[in-house]
């Protein structure tokens, strides 16, 4: 792979992670993205946000090289083989789970092996802590090179792998592997607790136990359909994204990784959305993740206490209040694409979809077979009455766009789904019936509102916001959300309006319209799998599947995709991995799977009776 | 005898105060700690009866402080509302760092440690320092009923 001033392409990455942090990996074995301990917690490598100050920890021959990379089977642990001219080795990248005996708070193992000949290779561990403005004491505990800021400490041990010396803020070693032969390197961490320094033996088991893990893990997921393969890799990607210490989800990895190059449209997406909520419960209840699903449900419940029934559009992953939007002035950011943000600044936004997306992950968590408790019902019914207060607003939309707020046409529809699962629960004793007849009074209010105020009869389409003859691509969402017939002549139209004026190539744009920020963007990927969806929704199986077809060749060598590609490159832009994304395509290829069933209707038909 | 039964009419109308206290810091939105719902989910993942169980055990630990409470103001010889209080604010702040936040964790199989990874789920949230991950209010509801309960149990011991 090639480097540009030091930046790999995002396409060029990996993830590995242990379900409380993720390490990103590019092809050419530098490990440019990880923060610790946990996945929101400030970066001790950020060199995918600044190559000279963000930290890395590379591993690579020293001569010129090939790479090729997968994941072993139905695992997230990581295997790169570099090719070179005098021999081949292999490098497996595991952040290894913990097992019963004493080990690291964090551990991020590298495994070499010589497969062919002898090749010279080099390591560098340059830790930065606190995105990049910090290099910490670098120092040698026991031998072991360790560098350490405040209460946290980072320790790079290795085994047959050279001689480590401090040089320029870094350790680094030089070594040869034969074939055969085997070299070691773990990085070992902690935050308020003395490091512990693991022994060889200690973490290969450790490597063993986190293949063996994932591969059970994904041998018990529920799919036998088409792209069987690139789902479970989905799958994968989403359960690296969830966060273990309490059952919420990353929508990515990272932060900041850019829109557009150059442009100012980056953002932190360490967060767990409550707009992802109805999507995460569904494709973790289809594929038959329920445990996951039941804390991702208590998580939302959980995290909503404070507020309910208004709802924030995003919640901290352990669920507390400081989620602050500020610059990191000192990184660069990604070939130059300032500033660099953590935190986000759409907490405070009026977003009238979220509360759809709270009451159909409630039905869906019923249809999957949960049992919805009588305060989580109460909840939800103030949810639902407040919507009834509130509808009638406008709002920043799904895409939370900082121009003016509008009277989004999806936002519309996703109260009119909070208000009608709410009948649908309260009509089973769920959720408390006294408001049952409002609502159901004021969600045909809002049907009447969509029908007569948000469709075209020029674009024979529903607009993007009432009184607008804009097109926006989450209209794609509403066969998904059963709002009308998914085949009906107006979904019809509305699918043939965006492929028309927002498709480009197998891409979607969201929109062309103004959303009060300079620059442009990518197609958001999720758009193109939502097509997928809607047109497998509305009959159109054929094409469906040759657009799906085209979309899973799109993705990265490993499977995975970031929140945009260029239409015209294909080059990944924006946060990675992200989980709409895997999201959109598990929905999209069950849709296809059930000739257009909608989750509900999936779940529905699996529940005992 | 003396010590023993007036710490528990202590403990008692101690844990009530503290426990409507906790409650209602709830209800007005300060807080989204709930002392019961977290004891009660050590032997149940039913909410409602995990609250039942919870307030149950919740007062037994109540009237055990509040024992611990008066035998110590025995040792030193005085017992009021005062010294209740300080040592309510000490209860406070062992509850919010290490009993909450580092203890019950480890002996709670649903809530979430720093430590839970992929292979594990947790269904409840880490409390986090000071348990401020269930609000930025959590600390102070939490010192100031604790207070409360302190000053109740230290003005009804008789030593």
């Amino acid at each position: 792979m090639r480097r540009d001033d030091g930046y790999a392409d995002i396409r060029d990455y990996a993830v590995v992670g242990d379900g409380r942090t993720a390490a990103l990996v590019a092809s050419d074995g530098a490990i440019d993205w990880l923060c610790l301990p946990d996945i929101d917690s400030p970066s001790i490598f950020a060199a995918v946000l600044d190559a000279n100050r963000g930290g890395s920890l590379t591993l690579q021959p020293t001569i010129p090289f090939s790479t090729k990379r997968r994941y072993l089977p139905h695992t997230n642990v990581l295997e790169t083989t570099f090719v070179t001219e005098l021999g081949t080795v292999r490098v497996i990248d595991a952040m290894t789970l913990p097992d019963d005996r004493l080990g690291p708070m964090r551990e991020l193992a590298r495994s070499i092996e010589g497969v062919s000949g002898t090749v010279p290779m080099r390591w560098r561990f340059s830790p930065r802590f606190e995105y990049g403005t910090v290099a910490g004491r670098l120092e040698w505990r026991a031998g072991v090179p360790t560098a350490t800021y405040g209460s946290a400490a980072a320790a790079l041990r290795s085994w047959d792998a050279g001689a480590p010396r401090w040089t320029d803020g870094a350790a680094a070693a030089d070594f040869e592997v034969a074939a055969g032969g085997r070299a070691l390197l773990v990085l070992a961490s902690a935050l308020a607790e003395p490091l512990v320094l693991p022994g060889r033996d200690a973490v290969e088991r450790r490597i063993q136990l986190t293949i063996d893990f994932w591969k059970g893990w994904t041998a018990g997921r529920e799919y036998d359909g088409p792209w069987r393969d690139v789902v479970l890799r989905s799958a994968l990607a989403l359960k690296l994204l969830i966060f273990a210490p309490s059952g919420a989800t990353a929508a990515a990895a990272t932060t900041s990784l850019p829109e557009e190059i150059g442009g100012i449209r980056n953002w932190d997406y360490r967060f767990c959305w409550i707009r992802d909520s109805s999507f995460l419960i569904g494709a973790l209840l289809q594929l038959g993740c329920r445990p996951e699903a039941q804390a991702l449900f208590w998580w939302f419940m959980q995290a909503t206490a404070l507020t309910e029934p208004r709802l924030q559009v995003l919640y901290r992953l352990d669920g507390g209040p400081n989620a602050v939007e500020r610059d990191i002035p000192t990184l660069s950011g990604y070939r130059g694409s300032r500033p660099v943000r953590i935190g986000n600044g759409a907490l405070e936004q009026l977003q009238l979809d979220i509360y759809g997306d709270l009451l159909e992950t409630a039905w869906l968590y019923g249809r999957g077979g949960h049992t919805i408790d009588k305060d989580t019902g109460a909840v939800l019914g103030r949810v639902a009455d407040l919507v009834c207060d509130i509808w009638r607003r406008p709002d920043c939309g799904i895409w939370e766009v900082r121009s003016a707020p509008q009277h989004f046409t999806q936002s519309k529809v996703m109260c009119w789904v909070a208000l009608d699962r709410a009948v649908r629960l309260a009509e089973e004793r769920d959720v408390p019936a006294r408001h049952i007849e409002r609502w159901r009074r004021e969600a045909a209010a809002i049907r009447e509102f969509v029908e007569t105020r948000c469709w075209s009869e020029r674009r024979g389409s529903y607009t993007r916001a009432a009184g607008s003859e804009d097109l926006d691509a989450s209209l794609l969402m509403l066969s998904t959300m059963g709002y009308g017939d998914p085949a009906g002549p107006r979904m019809q139209g509305t699918i043939d309006a965006i492929m028309k004026d927002l498709r480009h190539d197998a891409f979607v744009f969201r929109y062309l319209s103004d959303d009060g920020l300079p620059g442009s963007e990518g197609c958001f990927l999720n758009c193109s799998f939502w097509l997928v969806a809607a047109l497998a929704r509305a009959g159109r199986l054929a094409d469906a599947s040759n657009l799906m077809n085209d979309l899973v060749a799109r993705a990265n060598d490993v499977g995975l995709y970031a929140e945009e590609i260029d239409p015209k490159s294909g080059a990944f832009l924006g946060n990675f991995p992200q989980a709409l994304v895997h999201l959109s395509l598990i929905d999209a290829a069950l849709a296809i799977a059930d000739a257009g069933r909608t989750p509900a209707e999936r779940l529905e038909s699996k529940r005992p009776s | 005898m003396t010590v023993l039964w007036s710490s528990l009419a202590g403990g008692f109308l101690g844990t009530l105060a503290l426990s409507t206290l906790l409650r209602s810091a709830s209800e007005v939105g300060f807080t989204r700690m709930d002392l019961p719902f977290l004891l009660g989910t050590t032997v149940t993942d039913n909410r409602r009866r995990a609250k039942v169980y919870g307030y149950l055990f919740h007062f037994a630990l109540g009237l055990g402080f509040a024992v611990l409470y008066g035998v110590s103001f025995a040792a030193i010889g005085r017992s009021n509302g005062w010294l209740g209080a300080l040592v309510g604010a000490l209860h406070a702040l062992f509850t919010s760092t290490v009993l909450v936040n580092v203890i019950l964790p480890v002996i709670h199989r649903r809530i979430g440690t720093p430590e839970t990874a992929a292979h594990e789920i947790a269904l409840i949230e880490p409390p986090g320092f000071l348990m401020l991950n269930y609000g930025r209010n959590t600390f102070l509801v939490t010192l100031i009923s604790h207070m409360v309960y302190g000053a109740i149990v230290g003005w009804a011991v008789r030593v």
